[in-house]
């Protein structure tokens, strides 16, 4: 029987060998990544190392919005709230921002006079995904009591309200927080400082020459960290609630399901890697702005997961890679190879239309949840709630 | 404390539920309008009436999912009348809800498991699983199907072994027989008894009101909000009112 075995061990080689070597190509992409622009025809759109981070900063953060939308079926408008969070934490603890203070922990290759808070970028990565995963618990701990359309009507404001203080948080009290329009810039970047230098370890990843393939392996590192949390959570007791909650919510609450706890928790977690993702970003952008954080974030993340597949980590990822590929230079390159350039500007135009097909042609994204998937194999109608007879010998008695 | 008292008080006389003057409400509706009634130990107890008389309301107001606003439930001796569903659930009181409302995209198996989610005994599982399928063969057979594939009696046996999974003291069944064929309702009219007869205390709501007399000790008969009747199962039966009404003779 199958919950007898090991967790690990159910998972089928095919699987196993499947991700292996998805992760050992992501790694290596940097070093054949010249050899493939080559090509003709095709070269053109292979993209850079530089724009692949930020393809994948915005995977991670789909992939967090996927706990919230996908597993426990939470409909949430205002993601980007937590990619400011996680940008501005690092803002804070890793730039010269507060430059009355100064002071210095584990900073990598950084002069310890340098004014400000400077905290090491790993302990910030952390720092942000907690501060970002309290503040999914306090925006969700009001809104969360609110079902389906309503939940997202509130989350859409809450979308709006924090760019909104972060633009106009340069002066609270006399107190300077986020530097208003100007934003936060320069941030620290990461790096292993001069003690660890010596095991090969880069000191500080803006002043390697290797800027961009640094940033790039850690972007991929801290993906499939995210997939690897998000994949085990899925599977767990807390991951089983969220489903039942998605499908269920009256008969979840009569199974035993505390609603309000098991809601906050996926908006905490979403909100953690949505954090760590902004907070990383940041750092590879060097500079937190208020600008980055407008709606259509939300709306493009929602997007990739959609066209991935709402519930399947995979096929966000895919869905992610895709948008975030179109958005960062896809379609620039596909407009200036058409010869019309000012494709770009009409993005949000065509995601949408990319949405709209995939709702007519393939409702359950490109790489459909194991559940969806079986359903579309299997015909099944949707609500079962009431008497739903698939031929089933006569179950109707009336 | 004061609990213990009421919980030695509660056993003695065999009583495990108890709404006293129960009043719920569903926005100004005033849906229950004082329900009073108590469920024994080893009882099937039923509760019958028409259609929008406060049968379902009743159990939801029990069950955690609707809050009365006034009046007061007690469950073993413990005053369950705000308490939130999960709780409940922890207590000891399960439910096979109306419309059976599975999580239609998990398997049979996973119905199951659900049922068991707020025990903390997560070893003792594949025991009950095979009691619940001792019950069902049928569901046996399709514990890997989803369970919004299988048919309306099949889906009902699955409501009511994810009931049972969570090992209650009180079972309570809304209308297990809708919109189920004739063979079917005496099959779950037989498991009820079943259940019963293993030690597990049942409430029953049904609209089909003779199957539901056949299978009680005791019944309440509700009219818009209030008990209207209340008495052994086979007075009911006989109660020229209640055969009127509700056993379709004229």
């Amino acid at each position: 029987m199958d919950a007898a075995r090991g967790y690990w061990e159910r998972i089928p080689a095919r699987g196993w060998v499947l991700a292996s070597v998805v992760a050992v190509l992501a790694f290596l992409y940097p070093s054949y990544a010249g050899s493939l622009a080559g090509l003709p025809a095709v070269g053109v759109y292979v993209p850079a190392v530089d724009s692949m981070v930020v393809m994948i900063v915005f995977t991670m953060m789909a992939v967090g919005l996927n706990v919230v939308v996908g597993y426990a079926g939470l409909l949430d408008l205002g993601y980007v709230a937590f990619y400011a969070a996680g940008a501005y934490t690092a803002a804070w603890l890793a730039s010269q921002h507060f430059e009355q203070w100064t002071f210095h922990l584990g900073s990598a290759g950084l002069s310890p006079e340098l004014p400000g808070i400077h905290l090491s970028l790993w302990l910030v990565l952390l720092v942000a995904g907690l501060f970002t995963a309290v503040t999914g618990i306090l925006i969700g701990l009001p809104t969360l009591r609110l079902r389906g359309d309503y939940l997202a009507i509130v989350t859409l404001g809450f979308g709006e309200i924090i760019p909104q203080v972060v633009r106009n948080g340069d002066d609270i009290r006399g107190i300077n927080f986020t530097g208003g329009s100007f934003g936060i810039s320069p941030i620290d970047a990461p790096g292993f400082g001069e003690t660890l230098s010596g095991a090969g370890l880069p000191v500080n990843y803006a002043q390697s020459f290797d800027r961009a393939r640094l940033f790039y392996w850690t972007a991929v590192a801290l993906l499939l960290f995210t997939v690897f949390c998000c994949v085990r959570l899925r599977d767990s007791r807390l991951g089983r609630a969220w489903i039942a909650i998605r499908e269920d919510e009256t008969a979840a609450a009569a199974m035993g399901v505390p609603l309000m706890r098991t809601k906050t928790w996926s908006y905490a977690i979403g909100a953690f890697f949505g954090g760590i993702a902004g907070a990383y970003y940041a750092s590879f952008k060097s500079g937190a702005f208020p600008a980055d954080f407008y709606f259509n974030i939300s709306i493009f993340l929602l997007c990739m997961v959609i066209l991935g597949g709402m519930g399947s980590v995979w096929g966000v990822i895919l869905g992610g890679m895709i948008l975030g590929w179109l958005n960062v230079e896809g379609l620039a390159t596909i407009g200036s190879e058409i010869g019309l350039q000012d494709v770009p500007r009409y993005q949000f135009g065509i995601y949408g239309i990319i949405i709209v097909a995939m709702m007519l042609f393939r409702p359950t994204g490109l790489i459909p949840e194991r559940r969806h998937k079986r359903e579309m194999e299997e015909g099944v109608a949707d609500t079962p709630l009431y008497d739903v007879s698939h031929g089933g010998g006569g179950q109707e008695g009336h | 404390m004061s609990s213990h008292g009421q919980a030695a008080e509660g056993r003695s006389n065999g009583v495990v539920l108890r709404l006293d003057d129960v009043h719920t409400y569903y926005g100004a509706i005033h849906a229950l309008k004082g329900i009073s009634l108590e469920v024994r130990e080893g009882e099937v107890v039923t509760l019958i009436g028409a259609n929008g008389a406060g049968k379902s309301t009743t159990l939801r107001s029990i069950n955690g999912l609707n809050t009365p606003r006034r009046g007061r439930i007690t469950f073993e001796g413990r005053d369950i009348t705000n308490a939130p569903a999960h709780e409940v659930v922890k207590l000891g009181i399960s439910q096979a809800p109306e419309g059976r409302r599975l999580f239609p995209r998990m398997s049979v198996y996973e119905n199951l498991e659900m049922g068991a989610f707020q025990r903390s005994d997560r070893h003792a599982l594949k025991e009950d699983v095979d009691r619940v399928f001792g019950l069902f063969p049928r569901l046996a057979e399709r514990k890997d199907q989803k369970a919004g594939t299988m048919s309306g009696g099949e889906q009902q046996m699955c409501a009511i072994g994810r009931a049972l999974m969570a090992r209650p003291r009180l079972l309570m069944l809304d209308e297990p027989s809708m919109g189920l064929a004739p063979i079917f309702v005496e099959r779950i009219f037989e498991i009820v008894k079943e259940i019963n007869e293993q030690g597990t205390t049942i409430l029953l709501v049904e609209q089909n009101a003779l199957m539901a007399l056949d299978a009680a000790n005791r019944g309440y008969v509700l009219e818009t909000g209030q008990i209207a009747l209340a008495d052994e199962a086979s007075a009911l039966r006989e109660n020229e009112q209640v055969r009127k009404a509700y056993l379709g003779e004229t």
